[in-house]
């Protein structure tokens, strides 16, 4: 795990470069150009909350503000798994005609996904600003969360982008696994609306992403300290699948070059 | 360790990929389906091999270019794929000394909607320049490529020989220790192509290691300073650039007059070995030529044989066993193109040596170098050895690779007109 983060660290300057051409290439044919960043999650945004806020009068208050609180992470979460998991098996050009550690590929995506996410943190600030809803001193949480949810993030990835080498089917399965996940996350709902504690606990340990999701809110949201023992569990799994992740990287990338 | 003097160490490399066709039958949803319906889980089928390396060694000394040769699916490219580092060897090991840059491919991370300008850069880093090193070379490289203001339109926008100019010209700035190029030295027009090489040049003077793989034989034995001949997934020669050549050239030759002849031979199918031209002492061939010379009709071997002269091909051979031969002579130019052969049936032949004879009553051959190509053996049975010599044609008037027998003589001249007219036909020598 140490030596496939210091490969990444030692190609940075390739991390960085094809992290920048992909957030300038993703919309340059288009007419707004970067501002297709913003706009879309607002319009998802916007989608729920006229379904859920509006025609089923959600009783969560500030309830625009709540779902993008927990859209966004989510967004930098998806976004990341369902690119990710093409990264490698679609960069033949690159792999079987330059050296340089693939992990690269599937890490360009998170951090590509990443950036886009830290751009949209002052458009939430701005949303909150309209509901009178200040940051405060627990915004410094932020910066743990955003690691764990990368190394969260970056681990699945990996693994899944490794797979998908050798089985292409899994790209097109995941979105359906990322469709579900969407739903058993609270983000256009609440935790609290579920009826007992025990299926609480069911969402919240059982899948990962609620739990960061929920911590967003923590933060976001409802202002307080996020809940530490879901958190806990959450960052021993990342680095636990971290460690796995770079294991199976490293068996495997001899094979990525003939494989694709 | 003695690694240090060397570039790159190949030694004993096998590479072995995974036959990914079960049984010429592609693998779909329904076959698979099938099979596992007729309980065949594929668990007793042997996994197919494809051994592209079986067993290569190469070395190159650092400061020298090296050639590489060999005919389509010999495995070239894949060695020069372990090289680099983007396949594993199967076993044996490959030490490398030194930063590579390696042009498998021009161009590679190009991508179409960014400008020239932008490419270079990512283009760049992806070959493994830093980010500072790309941009202090910036103004080089679009000199370099010659694209003029459209170095800031997108990449989509470019010929396909503006393209590459570009992807050369950043893929020569890299400034690596070792460059690995794999038959791109011609890209772009005439002007560019002697850019290009003076490039090469430069690599080369400034001592640079290349490793060079290419069917260009006449740029091997211009640029290199080794030539390595890799046939059927091994090495199978390594030496002067001149020699190495010519003795591909002989074993494609050999290949072609045996197609030629029995309509099949490694030329048949990609990456099959060539047939074996050198044999050592040892090999048991029980009749084979030991020598072949080229005399005029005087009996004497002149500095250059004149077009009209008479010539004898003398091919000494040897016999073990009493036996019938087949004694055959190829005239070939020096690039290595047959232009004639002949076959003789000898009849019944004693224990030990001999000499056939072909006689030519006139040369006939063109102004230039020409070799001989001689083999002795059983009739009907694949020629093991070659003798060979070479020999020289006087310079004479008239050109082309033969000089037919011919006379010239003018008809209906009119008579007024003592002058030969431009344009008409001229009686020449």
């Amino acid at each position: 795990m140490i030596r496939n983060l210091r490969e990444l660290y030692q190609y940075r300057a390739l991390l960085w470069a094809l992290t920048v051409r992909e957030l300038k290439a993703r919309y340059r044919a288009s007419v707004l150009g970067f501002l297709w960043t913003f706009l879309n999650p607002t319009l998802s945004m916007a989608v729920y909350v006229l379904v859920f806020g509006w025609l089923m009068e959600s009783d969560t208050p500030r309830f625009p503000y709540y779902v993008f609180s927990g859209l966004l992470p989510w967004i930098y979460f998806s976004s990341s798994v369902g690119a990710g998991t093409s990264a490698v098996s679609e960069r033949r050009d690159l792999l079987t005609k330059v050296r340089f550690p693939a992990q690269v590929l599937p890490a360009t995506v998170v951090l590509t996904n990443a950036i886009n996410f830290l751009l949209s943190i002052p458009l939430l600030v701005l949303l909150g600003l309209v509901y009178r809803q200040f940051p405060t001193w627990h915004f410094v949480f932020i910066v743990p969360l955003l690691l764990v949810q990368t190394l969260f993030t970056l681990a699945i990835t990996y693994v899944l982008s490794a797979i998908n080498v050798a089985f292409r089917d899994l790209q097109h399965i995941i979105g359906n696994v990322l469709q579900l996940a969407f739903f058993v996350t609270p983000i256009i709902w609440r935790l609290e609306q579920v009826k007992t504690v025990e299926q609480q606990h069911l969402v919240l340990y059982v899948n990962p992403i609620a739990a960061l999701v929920e911590a967003w809110h923590d933060v976001l949201f409802r202002q307080k300290v996020p809940e530490t023992m879901p958190l806990l569990v959450v960052s021993v799994l990342s680095v636990v699948m971290m460690w796995l992740a770079s294991g199976v990287f490293e068996q495997r990338r001899e094979e990525f070059a003939e494989l694709i | 360790m003695a690694g240090d003097k060397h570039a790159v160490v190949v030694t004993n490399v096998t590479k072995h990929f995974k036959k990914v066709a079960k049984r010429r039958e592609y693998t779909t949803f329904k076959s698979e389906l099938v099979r596992f319906i007729k309980g065949d889980r594929g668990v007793n089928e042997p996994t197919q091999y494809i051994e592209a390396l079986k067993g290569v060694d190469l070395v190159v000394p650092k400061g020298s270019t090296v050639g590489i040769i060999g005919r389509n699916g010999s495995g070239k490219s894949t060695l020069l794929k372990l090289i680099t580092g983007i396949y594993a060897p199967t076993s044996g090991t490959v030490q490398v000394n030194g930063r590579i840059s390696a042009l498998l491919e021009l161009g590679a991370g190009f991508h179409p909607d960014f400008s020239g300008r932008e490419n270079i850069l990512i283009n760049g880093i992806i070959l493994g320049m830093s980010r500072a090193e790309v941009k202090d070379r910036m103004e080089e490289i679009i000199s370099f490529a010659e694209l003029g203001e459209f170095i800031d339109e997108p990449v989509r926008t470019y010929s396909s020989g503006m393209f590459m100019r570009l992807a050369f010209a950043v893929a020569t700035h890299v400034d690596p220790e070792l460059l690995i190029v794999d038959e791109i030295l011609s890209v772009g027009d005439e002007h560019f192509a002697k850019k290009s090489q003076a490039k090469m040049t430069e690599f080369k003077t400034s001592g640079k290691t290349i490793l060079l793989v290419t069917h260009g034989l006449d740029a091997v034995e211009k640029w290199c300073d080794l030539a390595v001949w890799i046939d059927g997934g091994k090495t199978r020669l390594m030496g002067s650039p001149a020699h190495v050549v010519a003795e591909y050239r002989r074993a494609v030759n050999a290949a072609e007059a045996q197609d030629a002849k029995t309509g099949h031979s490694a030329l048949s199918a990609p990456g099959l070995a060539l047939p074996e031209m050198v044999t050592p002492p040892s090999a048991q061939e029980s009749l084979r030529a030991v020598s072949v010379s080229v005399v005029d009709g005087s009996g004497q071997r002149p500095q250059a044989f004149l077009a009209d002269a008479k010539l004898d091909v003398l091919v000494d051979f040897e016999a073990t066993v009493a036996q019938a031969g087949e004694c055959s002579v190829d005239v070939q130019t020096a690039d290595g193109r047959l232009l004639f052969s002949s076959i003789f049936l000898t009849g019944s032949l004693p224990v030990g040596t001999g000499r056939a004879r072909m006689t030519i009553a006139r040369l006939g051959l063109g102004e230039g170098s020409w070799t001989i190509a001689a083999s002795v053996h059983a009739p009907g049975a694949t020629p093991m050895t070659a003798a060979t010599t070479s020999f020289l044609v006087a310079p004479h008037p008239g050109t082309g690779l033969v000089r037919l027998q011919h006379t010239w003589s003018v008809e209906g001249r009119p008579p007024e007109v003592d002058a030969p007219v431009p344009g008409q036909p001229v009686a020449r020598a």
